[in-house]
Formats: structure tokens, C-alpha cells, sequence
């Protein structure tokens, strides 16, 4: 007996064996284990919110053994963990944007039942978005599937098997967010080169505020010591309204300048003092990380 | 060709509802032969007599033949008429990512139906040594007991438990082992483990616990898993050291295994 439907059915089920190849079990926090996939030989990525310890990972690998894995670093803003383990395993062809109403499977590993997955669709796709965490994501994939405990870092494909990205419950609190395959790219290169990400930073804590005749500036309300902008000579006070030539409003503004730049540039910041414009030379520097 | 609409069709006419117990708890169950066998969960048939009512709104008499705790299976069986069993299939074929359907009596909704993909099938926590489906299908307490079938309407499961939002399904194969085989030998309670032990909740009328003098509140000193493999050992007692009220003073009991009593 033939149908539609039951072809459908057989096809689904052979891209979850052929994304099987590639998915693993993390084993990084109490309780629930999580989900990873192999991205290139002997690199896995999970989602870095379910990697909860530094050191006595392992994760459970295609063929059902438990491998250690290392962590070769973490990106919190785009929620993202690197893990090294010695066998190669199978990564899989990665995809361009997918349209909204596509459908998609996020395929993980538990260590009990093995390869499991789930489907839904594509429900949203944009550009470029900044994550709540700090991170950008180059694309903005919301998914209409339910991510259950232990799908957070679960490889999101397409029906030919092919990753859209990695799965993550923690970047949006309305629906699982993928993150997206280019950006997982960009972010396991920078790992791999430098063992994490680094940001640009400034070191200004900042609130917008209205100025006369509409224009919309940033009143520097805190700085950070011994901070790029404290070193720059920049004071309390002061108000942001420009910055490598791009005009500020929001912080976010400042953000897309600030990380657009490689960390050690220097850019002019232009600033409003005693109701005087004057412009300063900034060095961008690294935010330090947190413990 | 056949979609979700025909096969949901034909599941609901071999879906009934089934009420037991003193709390009148309504679950549902499946029809496995025109003779008038259906299947359910052990823990929606709680009692020898119950009532069942099929698709088209007749209500029967069912009584109780057989009952396995531990894989939450239970047989009933039924005089009427005109009764259209569904087909089982095969559920050591399933695989991750296949489409399924379940039907049942979810919160008082008859023939209700819910579908998506297998997610996957192994051992759960907690849930002994034996495998389940795991489907991110939308189960709610009535499903309970109904079909789970795969795209071409062959029943690969009975929908039994919900958790972390997946539904849980015993396999077809366990469901054709126990009524081939009868049920696993059993305690007779139902236990929630804990950090001291296992603690009964309740102990069945007529079953080996109570035959051996426990009695809920009783808190059994063996791990889940060591429980199941005893059972599963072939031995017919088992020896059992528990707590009752003083948790200083160990006592022990002998348990002896039979399959479960069958109501007669």
C-alpha cells in the first residue's frame, strides 16, 4: 500500500537517519543532558546556556559511545559552545536562508533513547539581529516546532537534510530561535583562532535624550574605568552624537559601529560638551569577559 | 491514496472510551479484534468491571482479562457487534522522524486527534527497563489507552503517559507480547520513587504486595531498576527489606511472585 502521505512519512524518517550522523548528546549540566552537532571534523557545537561546566564534559556520539570532549570556548552573545572531541564525525551540508512555511526537523541525541527529533515549520526569518544576550545573529529564524528539554543545540535541517542551523530555546521567549549556519560558521572560525569572541567596547554607559530642533544624541551617564572612552578623555556628561562618522541615537547605534570595528582601531567619536561640539579619538578596546 | 483525514476516520471507529474505578476516570482504549478484545492502559482499567462506549454512542459491559502494571497495559473484553478492530503494525520498524497520529478522549473531547513525528523510542527514566515511543504529539489525561498510528494507519503504539510535553507510547510488540504472554510478574502497587526508597502510593486488591502485608506509606529500600530485574529474574519470591513509619528500624517481608491475578 502506497500514499502521499506514507512516502512523506519514509522520507522524513530518512533525513532524521542521515542527520543522525552528525547529532550528539552534550553532557556539560546537571539533570538534563543537551543537544550537539558535528561542524567540521572533531568540532561539535551546542548551545552554549546548557554548557554549565569548563572541565568532565562528554558527549554520547552517533554510534550510541561516550567520547570526553573539550571546550575550546563559548560565544554567550549568539549562545554558542565549541567542543573538541577526537573522532571526526560526519558534519553535514549546510543551507542558505530557508522561507518561512518550509519545513524543518531540530534532530538531537538523549544517551537512553538515542537519535530523536521533532518538526514544525520556518515561521519567521529576517536580517541581521542582536540577541538580548549581545551576540548578532545574521539571520533572525523562528521556529515553529517544540524544542523539548535537551533540544537546545540540536542541528535544525531541511527536508533534504541539510543544516539551517543550530536550535536554542534561550534567545527569544516566544518561540526557539536557529541559529543561523553562517553565523555558527563565523563564530566556530573566531573560536577555533582565538578561543572566544571578542567584542568591541567602549566602556560608556549611556541614555538617549531629545536635543533641540529633533536631532537625538546620548548622554554619557557612566564610564567605565580605565576604559577606552575614559582614556579618550571622554567625561560624564558629555553627549554621543556621532561616531565614526555615523550618526547615534540609540545605543544599539553605538553597538553597530563599535563592533563593526576590529577591537585596537581607532575611531573619532563626536560629542556635545557645554553645548560645544568637539570630536575625540577613541581606541576601540575588548570587553572584558565575565567569570 | 489516503491522508491524516481518512486514516483519523478509520482509527476513531476503532477507538473507544473507556470509564473504571471509583473516581470514574475516563481514558480511552482500541479495539484489537472483532470478537470484542480492546486494549488499554493498565492504569485506566483500574478495576474488574468497566463500562466502555464505542465511536457510534453504544455503551457496553467490559470486563477485565488481563492487566500489566508495568508495561501499563491492560486487556478488556466486550460483546457487541459490528466492532472494527484496527490493524496493528509493526512497531520494532519505527523510526525517528516518521509521521503519527493519535486519536483518543482528551479532557471529555471524543475522537479527538493530534498528529506529528516520532521522536524518539528507547528507555525512559524511571520507566523500567523496557522502551517506549516518543512522539511530539499533543497528548492531554483521556488519550490515555488510545492508538498511536503510524502514516498508513497501523497502530504502533498505545498512548500512555505525557512527559516534558512528549507523548509517551507503549509499542504495538509490547501490546502483542502481553497478549500473547500475560502480564509480567508485578507487586501490585503503585510507587513514586523517592531519596529514601520507593514509597507506595497504593497497593492492588488481590495482588503479591498485599499478600505479603504492605501497605501504601510503605517505603520499599530497592533502587527502580533493581526492582524490575528481580521481577524479570524468573524467582519465585522476592525478598524485600522496607520502612513503615520508623525510619530507624528496617523490617522485611517475603513476596511471592505470581503473574497477576486475572479477574475471573
Amino acid at each position: 500500500m502506497t500514499n502521499e502521505l506514507a512516502s512523506l512519512s519514509s522520507e522524513l524518517a530518512k533525513v532524521v537517519e542521515s542527520a543522525a550522523r552528525s547529532a550528539v548528546a552534550v553532557h556539560a549540566r546537571p539533570r538534563f543532558s543537551s543537544s550537539g552537532a558535528f561542524w567540521r571534523p572533531g568540532v561539535i557545537v551546542t548551545a552554549e546556556h546548557t554548557v554549565r561546566r569548563e572541565e568532565e564534559i562528554t558527549v554520547t556520539l552517533p554510534d550510541g559511545t561516550n567520547a570526553p570532549a573539550t571546550l575550546a570556548g563559548t560565544d554567550q552573545g549568539t549562545d554558542i559552545a565549541v567542543l573538541k572531541v577526537e573522532s571526526a564525525g560526519v558534519a553535514l551540508p549546510t543551507t542558505e536562508t530557508p522561507q518561512p512555511g518550509n519545513l524543518a526537523l531540530a534532530i538531537g541525541r538523549s544517551e537512553d533513547s538515542g537519535v530523536n527529533a521533532t518538526m514544525g515549520v520556518i515561521s519567521a526569518v529576517s536580517g541581521s539581529w542582536r540577541t538580548w544576550r549581545g551576540g548578532r545573529l545574521d539571520h533572525y529564524i523562528r521556529l515553529d516546532l517544540t524544542l523539548y528539554p535537551g533540544s537546545s543545540g540540536a542541528v535544525v535541517v531541511d527536508v533534504a537534510g541539510r543544516a539551517i542551523g543550530i536550535a536554542t530555546s534561550a534567545l527569544s521567549r516566544i518561540a526557539g530561535v536557529a541559529i543561523p549556519a553562517s553565523t555558527v560558521n563565523r563564530v566556530v572560525d573566531e573560536i577555533l583562532a582565538r578561543g572566544q569572541v571578542s567584542r568591541g567596547y567602549l566602556g560608556v554607559g549611556l541614555q538617549p535624550i531629545e536635543l533641540p530642533e529633533h536631532h537625538k544624541g546620548l548622554i554619557v551617564l557612566s564610564l567605565g574605568e580605565d576604559g577606552p572612552a575614559a582614556k579618550a578623555g571622554i567625561f560624564i556628561g558629555d553627549i554621543l552624537v556621532s561616531l565614526d562618522g555615523v550618526a547615534v541615537a540609540e545605543p544599539e547605534d553605538v553597538q553597530n559601529v563599535v563592533e563593526s570595528q576590529s577591537v585596537g582601531q581607532t575611531v573619532r567619536a563626536g560629542v556635545i560638551r557645554g553645548g560645544e561640539p568637539r570630536t575625540l579619538p577613541v581606541v576601540i578596546g575588548e570587553r572584558p569577559r565575565k567569570d | 491514496m489516503s491522508g491524516f483525514g481518512e486514516i483519523s476516520e478509520r482509527l476513531r471507529r476503532s477507538t473507544v472510551r473507556v470509564s473504571s474505578g471509583r473516581r470514574q476516570g475516563f481514558g480511552s482504549g482500541v479495539i484489537w479484534s472483532a470478537s470484542g478484545l480492546v486494549l488499554t492502559n493498565a492504569h485506566v482499567a483500574t478495576d474488574a468491571e468497566s463500562q466502555v462506549e464505542l465511536w457510534d454512542g453504544r455503551r457496553v459491559a467490559a470486563r477485565l482479562t488481563a492487566r500489566d502494571r508495568r508495561r501499563d497495559l491492560a486487556a478488556l473484553q466486550i460483546a457487541a457487534t459490528g466492532l472494527e478492530p484496527a490493524t496493528p503494525g509493526d512497531s520494532g520498524a519505527l523510526r525517528a522522524g516518521e509521521l503519527v497520529i493519535a486519536v483518543g478522549n482528551p479532557l471529555g473531547f471524543a475522537g479527538a486527534v493530534s498528529t506529528g513525528v516520532v521522536h524518539s523510542i528507547g528507555r525512559l527514566p524511571g520507566m523500567g527497563r523496557q522502551s517506549w515511543i516518543l512522539a511530539n504529539v499533543r497528548l492531554a489525561p483521556g488519550n490515555s489507552g488510545g492508538p498511536l498510528a503510524d502514516a498508513q494507519g497501523r497502530v504502533v503504539g498505545i498512548n500512555t503517559a505525557v512527559v516534558n510535553g512528549l507523548g509517551v507510547a507503549a509499542p504495538s510488540n509490547a501490546a502483542t507480547e502481553f497478549l500473547r504472554r500475560g502480564p509480567q510478574p508485578s507487586l501490585g502497587v503503585t510507587l513514586r520513587p523517592m531519596s529514601l526508597g520507593l514509597l507506595i502510593l497504593e497497593v492492588d486488591e488481590g495482588g503479591a504486595a498485599q499478600a505479603a502485608s504492605l501497605r501504601s506509606g510503605d517505603v520499599l529500600l530497592i533502587p527502580l531498576d533493581d526492582l524490575n530485574a528481580a521481577l524479570d529474574s524468573g524467582r519465585a519470591t522476592l525478598r524485600l527489606p522496607f520502612l513503615r513509619g520508623d525510619t530507624r528500624r528496617v523490617r522485611e517481608t517475603v513476596v511471592r511472585l505470581a503473574p497477576e491475578a486475572v479477574a475471573a
